[in-house]
């Protein structure tokens, strides 16, 4: 089955990734992520000390302010911040640094579809300009179910709509073990295969889903090697040390 | 937020006694001259009437977008112009989401003042329909980083974004002529705005010691200056509005000499911004002509079952 998608791309073709770390001068850490057309941009300020009433004092607790292009702060705006800051925690290791807060700002500067997954992007190469200690980092890609049960990877705005569901994947990123036993495993399975996150919208059968979930794994390999050359890259040129 | 006080960024003592005796010297820590701009640079994103402007470290993101709404019943052939401010937390920690503070509400006042009053934007060609349907414009302005001087720099994206801002054309319809259709961009080319001038706001910074005056102030400098103005003039010679709101009182020739001085920089300044918007439009000209998709993204291919 051949799906013909409107900028040419094949189903599994995603769209040119750019990203670029350390733009903002007074935050501590600052990214911005574009897949396509899609850009955002997260800055992070952090840790700083003290933590919200009703935050646990025990551990580190991250915050997320989400600024839409235009308009008022709506119900969306916070379900996105609350998406995201349940991904951040499970990423962050919050131990380190107890009863401190990380504030993490989210900014869409255009949305083309696939906005939390870019997102999410943004906002673990902001924490990695920042240096907040973490475990692994997080990859986000955005899956649709065509009508005719074919899956796409990252849609654009128009084709968001199109579809009959979507989904928004977060995987932690692939792991290059240099240890004889390999990556990690959780219960038999290699800890890249876990899913941190998993937002659906629309209806699709249990078979569509975990096609999904095959595709966007396959995609996530991908992203991490982007995730990964990128990081090494611009480790060489800049240091923000002093 | 009460336990927060590690967001007030404080300018140690040393810092401020090595900014003033410098400026007695006419020496700037960024190493400008007093009446020196620093280096701005105009970006416009993928959208129409989306901009990005740099001022040195500051940096400031402008969104215009149109709606069809019904006019104030005191003024039925006029569109509607407003600015909303968004003091983002990312640009300085010592911002604070939610309700714009002062500074906030000061600069979306001295920018709509510059826009609106001085009839910058012609609001009667936004009429489409008197009594029934105008165009109200409305212009998103986010500071993402505060390096000093957010004024000059949010004026510059809010102006950008106009310049390079198309509303869709529409026509009346309709059995009597009352209803308006809206033309979308495919069909019917999108109209520009109609701006008569460019509005310029040049910020000066004031110091207890007379004879220091210095334009365009970083963040540094603010933290120690004793006194600011913001003149809002146009290529032209015009005077649109003056902001001083309290702080050291100054002498009439001084504020003389900063007119002056601010009408020569907004000569260069408003060369720049059309150069930019030419520049945007001859590329926007260019990538309607070419259709086809240059996008050469990732492919990634199913894991084949071992």
């Amino acid at each position: 089955m051949e799906i013909d998608r409107e900028d040419g791309r094949s189903q599994n073709q995603l769209r040119p990734l750019a990203c670029s770390r350390n733009i903002l001068h007074r935050a501590h850490g600052s990214a911005s992520w574009s897949q396509g057309d899609t850009k955002v941009l997260a800055a992070v300020y952090g840790p700083k000390a003290g933590t919200k009433k009703n935050e646990n004092p025990e551990k580190a607790c991250i915050e997320v302010i989400w600024k839409p292009k235009t308009g008022q702060i709506g119900k969306l705006e916070k379900e996105y911040e609350m998406i995201l800051k349940r991904t951040l925690q499970s990423i962050c290791i919050l131990t380190v640094n107890p009863n401190t807060t990380t504030s993490v700002m989210i900014q869409v500067v255009n949305d083309d579809g696939a906005l939390l997954p870019s997102a999410i992007n943004a906002a673990c190469m902001a924490l990695v300009d920042a240096g907040i200690p973490m475990r692994h980092l997080a990859v986000s890609i955005c899956c649709c179910v065509a009508r005719s049960g074919l899956v796409i990877l990252d849609p654009t705005k128009l084709e968001e709509q199109k579809m009959k569901a979507f989904a928004y994947l977060v995987f932690p990123n692939s792991v290059h073990s240099v240890l004889p036993e390999g990556s990690p495993s959780v219960q038999g399975e290699p800890i890249e295969n876990g899913i941190i996150t998993s937002v659906t919208h629309g209806t699709m059968s249990v078979d569509d889903y975990f096609y999904c979930l095959e595709r966007g794994r396959a995609a996530s390999t991908k992203l991490s090697d982007f995730l990964r050359r990128n990081l090494q890259q611009q480790s060489t040129n800049s240091s923000k040390a002093g | 937020m009460e336990g927060r006080l590690a967001n007030a960024w404080r300018l140690t003592v040393n810092d401020k006694n090595f900014i003033k005796t410098a400026l007695l010297s006419e020496i700037r820590i960024d190493g400008r001259k007093p009446f020196e701009y620093r280096k701005i640079s105009i970006k416009f994103g993928r959208e129409d009437g989306s901009s990005e402007v740099q001022l040195g470290q500051t940096r400031v993101m402008g969104i215009v977008t149109a709606q069809l709404v019904q006019p104030y019943r005191d003024r039925p052939k006029e569109g509607m112009l407003s600015i909303f401010t968004e003091f983002s937390p990312m640009a300085d920690p010592s911002f604070e989401p939610g309700r714009p503070g002062e500074s906030a509400v000061e600069l979306g006042r001295i920018i709509n003042r510059g826009l609106r009053e001085s009839r910058a934007v012609d609001t009667e060609s936004l009429c489409i329909l008197a009594g029934k349907f105008v165009w109200a414009i409305r212009i998103d302005i986010h500071i993402l980083d505060n390096g000093g001087n957010l004024v000059d720099a949010a004026n510059i994206a809010a102006l950008a974004a106009l310049l390079t801002f198309r509303r869709p054309e529409c026509s009346l319809g309709g059995e009597d002529g009352q209803e308006v259709i809206v033309h979308p961009p495919e069909i019917r080319e999108p109209l520009p705005l109609m701006v008569h001038h460019l509005p310029i706001a040049i910020t000066f910074g004031f110091f207890s010691n007379e004879s220091i005056l210095l334009i365009d102030p970083t963040h540094n400098e603010e933290a120690v200056m004793s006194g600011r103005m913001t003149t809002t003039v146009n290529a032209n010679g015009d005077i649109c509005a003056i902001q001083k709101g309290g702080g050291e009182g100054i002498p009439q020739r001084v504020i003389m000499q900063c007119l002056q001085l601010a009408t020569s920089k907004a000569a260069s300044i408003t060369k720049q911004i059309k150069d930019a918007v030419e520049a945007f439009n001859t590329e926007r000209a260019l990538r309607k002509i070419k259709r086809h998709p240059t996008s050469t993204g990732v492919d990634v291919r199913e894991k084949q079952n071992q």
